[in-house]
C-alpha cells in the first residue's frame, strides 16, 4: 500500500492504494469519483481520459502513483473550476453538450468533455478536422460524433462571439 | 383498443405547442455533463463483494465434474456457485427457454459461464476462479451453420427431431408463382451478411443487494427491466413481489442489453447465499462473449418486376446463423422476413428462414433486429433490377411506393407514411439529379429504402395488460413527478415523457421529475425494444396528463366560478382565456386541485389495437405504425487500395411528430454511423477454434471521429393518427437502408456489385479484378 | 474491470537509481515507461513481473536537444505527441514527426513515449489477448505454449513489429544509447533486430534505453511516413514505411530509403532504392524508376496472418503506399494513411 497526494480537481488529496491500481481504480473505487468511466479495460476507448497536468491520458492505463504531485481534473473538476473564475452554470463545453444533444446515453462523454476542454485550452478556435482530431481515441457508440462536433463548435463559437453552427435539420425545420 | 389510446395529433392548448417540437435539453443532461449521473458500476454498498465468473474454454463440451472446493477455501472468498444452484432454464422468450445462468451439464460456446466466485475484491475472485476444477468431456463444434444444419453428431441443444434448428418459419402471401411465370424480368442473387455487436460503451454490470428479510434489490444494466424481474422471479423461485428491479443511468444498449444476464442471477444468488451485497462487472471481453448482436445470414433472393419497375413478387431464402442459444431468435426468424414488405408493394412474397444453433456467442436483437440483412440484401436486388432495366433507383422506388393507411401482403397494417417526402429530401439534398453518373469513376451516389415497426402487439409473454404504465403525481409545490417503468438506454425517453406531461399540464421543463425504471416505484412497462417506447410509453404518459388536466382545470374553473373551456394550463400558469388579468402560478392551480379532489396523481396506460394478419406469426412484426426511412450515400472508392471512404450520407427518416427535433436527428445521425460502421469496418468474427477473433474495442473495429462520414439528418413528420401527437419512431429505422446504399453506391461509383458484408478493402479489390476480367455482370433471368 | 497483477513498483528519480535498481532486482525486473503497451501487456498476463521500475520520475530522460552538429538528441522518455509537435523533429525529420504523430490516438501519444515505440512488443493476434482467451486457444509459441498458429508447423515465433516510429528512425540513421550500471552503448538502430518475434530485440538484461540520436540531414531531405490500418486513429499499423529522399543542390535524388514494419518480426529495408538516385523527381523516368521500386518493394515485402488484416491485401499495399509516400515526402504532405 502506497500514500498518495496529489491535486484532484484543485484540491490537495491523500490516498492510499496499493501499486497496482491505476489512476482509473483509485479515482472509481477509492476517491469515489465516479464520473470518469470505464469502458474497455485497457486504452482502447478514451473513457476513461483525465487531464494530468492538463494533458488528455488515459486512467486505466496510468499507474496511480503516477499521478503524486500533479494536477488531476476530471469530469466533477470543470464545473467547479468555472465557477472559481466566476463563471455560471457549468463549463461552456458541457452547456454546449448538453445544449447540443451531444449527451446521449453520456457514458463517454466525460472523456470526450476532458479531451475537449484540453483542446479548447490549447486551441481556443479549432478548425473541424483539429477537433475530429483532437477527439479521434474517444470512441462514441450513441451519436456519429456528430452532435459532438457541434456540441465542439457550439462552445467556440460562443467564446469569440460568432453564430453558433446549424445543422442539416435545423435549417430544414426552419426552411419548412 | 380503447379510446384513451387515441389522442389526436394536434396541441392540447391552441394552435402550437409549448414543449413539444422544440430542441429542448435532456431531463438527464446536466447530470450526463457534470459526472453525477450514476450508472451500474458507481454503485458502491457497505462490504460489496465482487463476483467473478469462470467460463468455458471449450466451444462444445459435456461438463463432467466440478470441484469448488480450493476456491472455497481461498481466504476472501466469500461464496462459490456453479450450475447446480442456479439450474432453472430461461430465456426472454417463454417458449424458447434454453439458458442457464451458469452451465447445467453443457458449455456452448468458448465463455460460456460454468461457475461464479463472490470475494472481498476483484483480484481474490479472480484468483479463486483458477482453483476451480472443471473437468469437461469435448465434443466436436459446429462452427458453420450449414455444417450445423447437416450435422450428425450430438446436437447443441437436445429436441425431439435431434438437430441443431433453432426456428424455421415459411410463410407465403399472393399468388407467388403466377408472379414469377408472368414476369417480364426475374432476377436472382445471394447475398451475405456477417455479425457484428453493439459496441455499448458502458460494459454490463449488476449489484445485487437482499436485506435481512429476503428483499432482493437489484440495480443492473439493462435496458428490460421488467423481463429481468420476471426472469429473477423464476429462476430463483421467489414471488416476484420479494424483487425489486432498478436500471441505474445507461451507458447504451443498442439491444445488447435487452436478455436476462448471467451477471442478474449469479449477483442475486450470490447475495442471497453471503448475506452481503454482490456486485458484478463485466470486463470488455466478456461482454463480446454475451453478444446477442446481429445474425449473420445467408440470404438467397428472386425478386420479379414488370419492365416498368413494377414489383411482382419476390421469394427469399435465409439461413440464419444463431450462435449457441435462442435468445430473441424466435422473433428474430420472423423479422427476417416479416418487415420487408414496405414501403413498397409486393403483390406476392414469400420467405423460409431457418436459424440454426452454433457453438458461438449468442446473437440477438441489435439496432433494426432481424431486419437490416434482409433489407441490405432486397435493396441490393432492387437496385440490380433498376439497373437491369434502365430506371433511376429513387424512381423505381417511388413507382412501387406502397402508399399510406393500407395494408401490406402479409396484413401489416400500414398509417401513415412519408417515404416519398424521404426519398425528395435525400434526392434534393445530395444533388441526385444534378450529381448521380457525374461524379466521375471512383465516385458513386446510392440510394435505399426502409421501414421499421414502433413496437408491436406481440408482448414477449401473453397477457392482456397493458404494454405501457405511467403514474404522475402532483405536489403542492408545483413538482410533477412522472413514474414511468421506460428505459432510458441513452435515446432520451425519460425526456420524452417528460416533454409530454409538461404540455399537455402547461408545465416548464424544470416543474417536472421522472423516475423511470425502477419496479417497486414505477409501473410496468415492457422495456426499451422493438422502437416502442416513445410511441406507447408517449401515449400513456398523454393518458395519465390528460386525466390529470381535467382535474386541475375543472377545480380552477369551480374556484374561479368561469366554464373549464376557458382555462388554460401554460407556461407555468393556469391562465382564463378571457380576463388576461386572471392567471395564477401552476402550484396554486394544484393546491386548488388537491382540496377539491384530494391528492393528485394520476394513471396512464397503452395497449395495442388487435392487428396483425389471422395466421401462426402474425402478430410478429405487426405494429400500430411504421417508420420509413431514406438513404443517400456518396463513396469513395480507391481503386488501388480497395478502400471504401464515405465523405457524405444523407438521411431522412419519417418519425411522425418529431416529439424533439433535436433527439430524433441524434437518433438517426447515431444510426447511420452504425449501419456504415458494420458495413465497412466492424466483423464479430469467430476463428477456427471457436474463438472470438478479437474480443476488444481496439481489435472489433469501432469507428472514431476520423472514419465517420459527415452525416446530414432530414426529420420526415408524417403526423401518425395512433402515435403520440402524432409521433412514431426513430432510434432502429434509420439505421436499416444506409448499407445497402453504401453498396448501391459502390456500383454507381466503380459498378462493382457487393452482395457479402462486410466491404472490406480485399474484397473490393478481388471484384474490381473480375470486372476487369468481364466476370462480374448481374445475371437477369427472363 | 481487467486488473494487473501485483508488483513492487519503484520510480527512481535518476538513471543511476534505475540501473541499480534494475542490476538489482536482475530478471525479476521490467522497466516501464508511458506504459501504453506494457501495461495491456500485463492486463493480459503476459508479464507478470515482480518489480516494475517506472522511469515517470527521471527528468534528464525527457526532452529533446540539438546538438552542435545539428543532430537531435531525444531523451528516450519524451512523449510521443511532444515529438510530432516540435518544429525541429518536423523540419528535419518529418518522417519522425508524421510517425509519432500516427501512434495510437491522442491520449496514447501524450503517454507513450518514443523509446517506449521502439521497445515496443511485438504483436500477434494469437498473443496480444487475456490469460483466459489464451488458455482456450492452448497458448502460442511466443507465451506459455510450443505452437506457432500463423505458420502451421513454425518453429520460430513471427509476432510483427508494429513500432510505427521504428521506420522512420532506421532511415535517419539514428542511434540507440542503452545504458548498463557501468556501461553504456551506441548502436545503429538497424542493429537492434533479431528475427525471433518471442524477442526481437538484441538488449542485454539491465540496460536502459536512455536516449535516441538522430544525425543532422542535410538541406534537401525529405521523408513521411506512410501507415495502412483500418481507422484513422487508434490502430496500430497493418503495414508502416518511411521513406527518405534526400535532394542535391540540382533537385537530384542524392540518397533514398525505405524502411516497412508491421510484417515480420523485424523491421523489413526495402533493396534497390538506389536506382532512384541521380534521378530529378517529376520526370518521367523518376516516376517509372518509381514504379519499378514500389513494385519491388511488394515482392520483398512478405506480410503474415500474424496482426488482423488480410496478409495478401496487406502485400497488395506495399506498391501504392510506396508510391504515395514517396511522393509526399518529396510534396511534404506526409503521412500517408489508408
Amino acid at each position: 500500500m502506497q500514500v498518495l497526494q496529489f491535486e484532484l480537481n484543485g484540491d490537495p488529496i491523500e490516498v492510499a492504494a496499493p501499486p497496482h491500481w491505476t489512476l482509473l481504480e483509485v479515482l472509481r473505487y477509492r476517491m469515489a469519483m465516479t464520473g470518469t468511466k470505464q469502458g474497455c479495460d485497457k486504452g482502447d476507448c478514451g473513457a476513461c481520459t483525465v487531464l494530468l497536468d492538463g494533458q488528455p491520458v488515459l486512467a486505466c492505463l496510468t499507474l496511480a502513483s503516477n499521478a503524486r504531485g500533479r494536477q488531476v481534473t476530471t469530469i466533477e473538476g470543470l464545473l467547479p473550476a468555472h465557477r472559481a473564475a466566476g463563471g455560471s452554470g457549468a463549463d461552456p463545453v458541457q452547456e454546449a453538450f448538453d445544449a447540443c444533444g451531444a449527451l446521449q446515453c453520456g457514458f463517454c462523454q466525460p472523456g470526450m468533455m476532458l479531451s475537449t476542454r484540453a483542446l479548447l485550452n490549447r486551441n481556443p478556435e479549432p478548425s473541424r478536422a483539429e477537433i475530429q482530431e483532437a477527439l479521434s481515441g474517444n470512441l462514441c457508440r450513441c451519436t456519429g460524433y456528430t452532435q459532438i462536433v457541434q456540441a465542439v463548435e457550439t462552445a467556440v463559437a460562443q467564446a469569440c462571439g460568432k453564430p453558433a453552427p446549424v445543422a442539416a435539420w435545423q435549417r430544414d425545420l426552419e426552411e419548412n | 383498443m380503447a379510446s384513451r389510446d387515441q389522442h389526436g395529433t394536434q396541441p392540447p392548448w391552441g394552435e402550437s405547442f409549448q414543449v413539444v417540437g422544440k430542441p429542448h435539453r435532456k431531463v438527464d443532461g446536466r447530470a450526463k455533463a457534470t459526472g453525477s449521473a450514476v450508472y451500474a458500476d458507481d454503485i458502491q454498498l457497505p462490504g460489496m463483494l465482487h463476483a467473478k465468473l469462470l467460463r468455458s474454454p471449450h466451444a462444445h463440451a459435456r461438463i463432467i465434474s466440478i470441484d469448488t472446493s480450493r476456491a472455497l477455501a481461498l481466504p476472501g472468498v466469500r461464496g462459490v456457485i456453479t450450475g447446480a444452484d442456479l439450474p432453472t432454464k430461461y430465456g426472454v422468450i417463454p417458449w424458447t427457454m434454453d439458458e442457464t445462468a451458469l452451465a447445467v451439464d453443457k458449455v456452448r460456446f468458448i465463455g460460456d459461464p460454468v461457475a461464479a466466485v463472490a470475494a472481498l475484491d476483484e483480484d481474490t475472485a479472480n484468483r479463486a476462479l483458477g482453483l476451480i476444477d472443471v473437468q469437461y468431456e469435448a465434443l466436436p463444434a459446429y462452427l458453420d451453420p450449414r455444417q450445423a444444419l447437416e450435422q450428425e453428431g450430438e446436437p447443441i441443444h437436445a429436441n425431439k427431431r435431434g438437430d441443431n434448428v433453432s426456428k424455421h418459419v415459411e410463410l407465403s402471401f399472393g399468388d407467388l408463382d403466377g408472379a414469377f411465370e408472368g414476369a417480364d424480368l426475374v432476377l436472382e442473387g445471394d447475398y451475405s451478411f456477417h455479425g457484428s455487436t453493439h459496441g455499448m460503451i458502458e460494459p454490463h454490470c449488476a449489484v445485487a443487494q437482499v436485506d435481512s428479510a429476503g428483499l432482493l434489490t437489484l440495480w443492473s444494466s439493462t435496458q428490460i427491466t421488467h423481463y429481468v424481474h420476471r426472469a429473477l422471479a423464476h429462476v430463483l423461485d421467489l414471488p416476484a413481489h420479494r424483487i425489486r428491479v432498478i436500471q441505474p443511468c445507461l451507458g447504451g444498449a443498442f439491444g445488447g442489453k435487452s436478455d436476462p444476464f448471467a451477471l442478474e442471477f449469479v449477483t442475486a444468488k450470490l447475495a442471497q447465499i453471503t448475506g452481503r451485497p454482490v456486485k458484478m462487472l463485466w470486463t470488455r471481453e466478456e461482454v463480446f462473449y454475451a453478444h446477442r448482436g446481429r445474425h449473420p445470414m445467408q440470404l438467397h433472393y428472386r425478386t420479379a418486376v414488370d419492365k416498368d419497375g413494377t414489383l411482382r413478387g419476390v421469394d427469399a431464402k435465409i439461413l440464419i446463423d444463431g450462435g449457441s442459444y435462442s435468445s430473441f431468435g424466435l422473433v428474430t426468424t420472423y423479422y427476417s422476413g416479416q418487415l420487408l414488405t414496405g414501403p413498397y408493394t409486393f403483390p406476392s412474397y414469400r420467405f423460409d428462414s431457418t436459424r440454426v444453433f452454433t457453438n458461438k456467442p449468442p446473437c440477438g436483437p441489435k439496432r433494426g433486429h432481424g431486419s437490416v440483412q434482409p433489407r441490405f440484401a432486397f435493396e441490393v436486388q432492387l437496385d440490380e433490377v433498376a439497373s437491369a432495366l434502365d430506371i433511376d433507383p429513387i424512381e423505381i422506388r417511388r413507382r412501387n411506393f406502397l402508399g399510406e393507411h393500407t395494408k401490406t401482403v402479409n396484413g401489416q397494417r400500414i398509417t401513415s407514411n412519408g417515404f416519398l417526402e424521404c426519398l425528395e429530401k435525400v434526392e434534393r439534398a445530395s444533388g441526385w439529379c444534378e450529381r448521380r453518373g457525374k461524379l466521375g469513376r471512383g465516385r458513386g451516389l446510392g440510394v435505399a429504402g426502409s421501414m421499421y415497426i414502433s413496437g408491436t402487439n406481440y408482448p414477449i409473454y401473453p397477457n392482456d395488460m397493458p404494454q405501457a404504465g405511467i403514474q404522475i403525481k402532483a405536489d403542492r409545490s408545483g413538482v410533477v413527478t412522472i413514474f414511468t417503468g421506460g428505459n432510458d438506454i441513452g435515446q432520451g425517453s425519460n425526456s420524452v415523457v417528460a416533454y409530454l406531461v409538461a404540455e399537455e399540464l402547461g408545465l416548464e421543463l424544470d416543474a417536472v421529475r421522472v423516475i423511470a425504471a425502477d419496479t417497486d416505484l414505477c409501473p410496468v412497462d415492457l422495456g426499451a425494444y422493438s422502437s416502442r417506447v416513445t410511441f406507447m410509453v408517449g401515449n400513456a404518459a398523454i393518458d395519465a396528463a390528460r386525466k390529470l388536466r381535467k382535474q386541475v382545470v375543472q377545480a380552477v374553473a369551480e374556484k374561479w366560478e368561469v366554464d373549464p373551456a376557458r382555462v388554460r394550463l401554460v407556461g407555468g400558469f393556469a391562465l382564463d382565456l378571457e380576463d388576461s388579468e386572471r392567471h395564477i402560478p401552476s402550484c396554486e392551480a394544484f393546491q386548488i386541485a388537491e382540496a377539491r379532489f384530494d391528492t393528485l396523481g394520476a394513471t396512464g396506460s397503452y395497449n395495442t389495437p388487435t392487428l396483425g394478419g389471422d395466421y401462426r406469426g402474425g402478430t410478429i412484426g405487426a405494429s400500430p405504425a411504421y417508420s420509413f426511412t431514406a438513404h443517400i450515400v456518396e463513396v469513395e472508392v480507391d481503386e488501388e487500395t480497395g478502400r471504401i471512404t464515405v465523405p457524405k450520407v444523407w438521411c431522412a427518416h419519417d418519425c411522425g411528430r418529431a416529439l424533439n427535433p433535436m433527439l430524433v436527428a441524434g437518433q438517426i445521425e447515431g444510426s447511420v454511423y452504425m449501419g456504415i460502421a458494420e458495413a465497412l469496418l466492424e466483423h464479430h468474427q469467430v476463428n477456427r477454434f471457436g474463438l472470438h477473433a478479437g474480443p476488444s474495442l481496439l481489435d472489433y473495429r469501432m469507428p472514431t471521429t476520423m472514419d465517420t462520414p459527415e452525416i446530414e439528418a432530414f426529420v420526415v413528420e408524417s403526423f401518425d393518427p395512433e402515435g403520440p401527437y402524432g409521433a412514431k419512431e426513430a432510434g432502429e429505422g434509420p439505421l436499416h437502408s444506409a448499407i445497402p446504399a453504401l453498396a448501391n453506391a459502390i456500383y454507381d461509383a466503380v459498378g462493382i456489385r457487393l452482395r457479402d458484408l462486410p466491404f472490406t478493402p480485399a474484397k473490393v479489390l478481388a471484384a474490381l479484378a473480375e470486372q476487369r476480367e468481364g466476370a462480374q455482370q448481374p445475371q437477369p433471368t427472363v | 474491470m481487467l486488473r494487473l497483477p501485483q508488483f513492487e513498483l519503484l520510480e527512481p528519480s535518476s538513471v543511476y537509481g534505475a540501473l541499480a535498481a534494475l542490476a538489482e532486482h536482475g530478471e525479476a525486473a521490467m522497466v516501464v515507461a508511458g506504459g501504453t503497451d506494457l501495461l495491456p501487456n500485463m492486463k493480459h498476463g503476459l508479464f507478470e513481473p515482480g518489480v516494475l521500475v517506472s522511469l515517470a520520475r527521471i527528468p534528464e530522460l525527457t526532452g529533446i536537444h540539438v546538438q552542435p552538429d545539428g543532430a537531435l538528441h531525444i531523451g528516450a522518455m519524451t512523449p510521443l505527441a511532444v515529438v510530432a509537435a516540435d518544429e525541429r523533429v518536423r523540419h528535419q525529420a518529418p518522417s519522425l514527426a508524421q510517425a509519432a504523430g500516427q501512434v495510437a490516438g491522442p491520449q496514447l501519444r501524450n503517454q507513450g513515449t518514443l523509446g517506449g515505440n521502439v521497445l515496443l512488443d511485438t504483436r500477434c493476434q494469437w498473443y496480444n489477448q487475456t490469460h483466459f482467451w489464451r488458455q482456450a486457444l492452448g497458448y502460442c509459441l511466443k507465451k506459455d505454449g510450443t505452437v506457432c498458429h500463423v505458420v502451421a508447423g513454425g518453429k520460430r515465433c513471427v509476432a510483427a513489429a508494429s513500432n510505427d516510429t521504428v521506420p522512420a528512425l532506421t532511415t535517419l540513421g539514428a542511434e540507440l544509447r542503452f545504458e548498463r550500471l557501468g556501461a553504456e552503448r551506441v548502436i545503429p538502430i538497424e542493429e537492434l533486430w533479431q528475427s525471433d518475434g518471442a524477442n526481437n530485440k538484441r538488449k542485454e538484461p539491465g540496460e536502459l534505453l536512455t536516449a535516441i540520436h538522430v544525425p543532422a540531414t542535410p538541406a534537401g531531405h525529405h521523408g513521411a511516413y506512410g501507415k495502412l490500418r483500418d481507422r484513422g486513429s487508434i490502430d496500430f499499423p497493418q503495414l508502416g514505411m518511411a521513406v527518405r529522399i534526400d535532394l542535391d543542390a540540382e533537385g537530384r535524388v542524392a540518397h533514398a530509403d525505405q524502411v516497412v514494419i508491421a510484417l515480420v518480426a523485424r523491421p523489413t529495408r526495402i533493396k534497390g532504392t538506389e536506382a532512384l538516385v541521380g534521378l530529378t523527381p517529376g520526370t518521367e523516368a523518376f516516376q517509372t524508376a518509381l514504379e519499378e521500386l514500389a513494385e519491388s518493394a511488394r515482392r520483398q515485402c512478405r506480410p503474415m496472418d500474424n496482426i488482423p488484416g488480410d496478409a495478401a491485401w496487406r502485400r497488395e499495399m506495399v506498391r501504392p503506399f510506396t508510391r504515395r509516400t514517396v511522393l509526399a515526402a518529396l510534396d511534404g504532405t506526409g503521412p500517408v494513411t489508408g
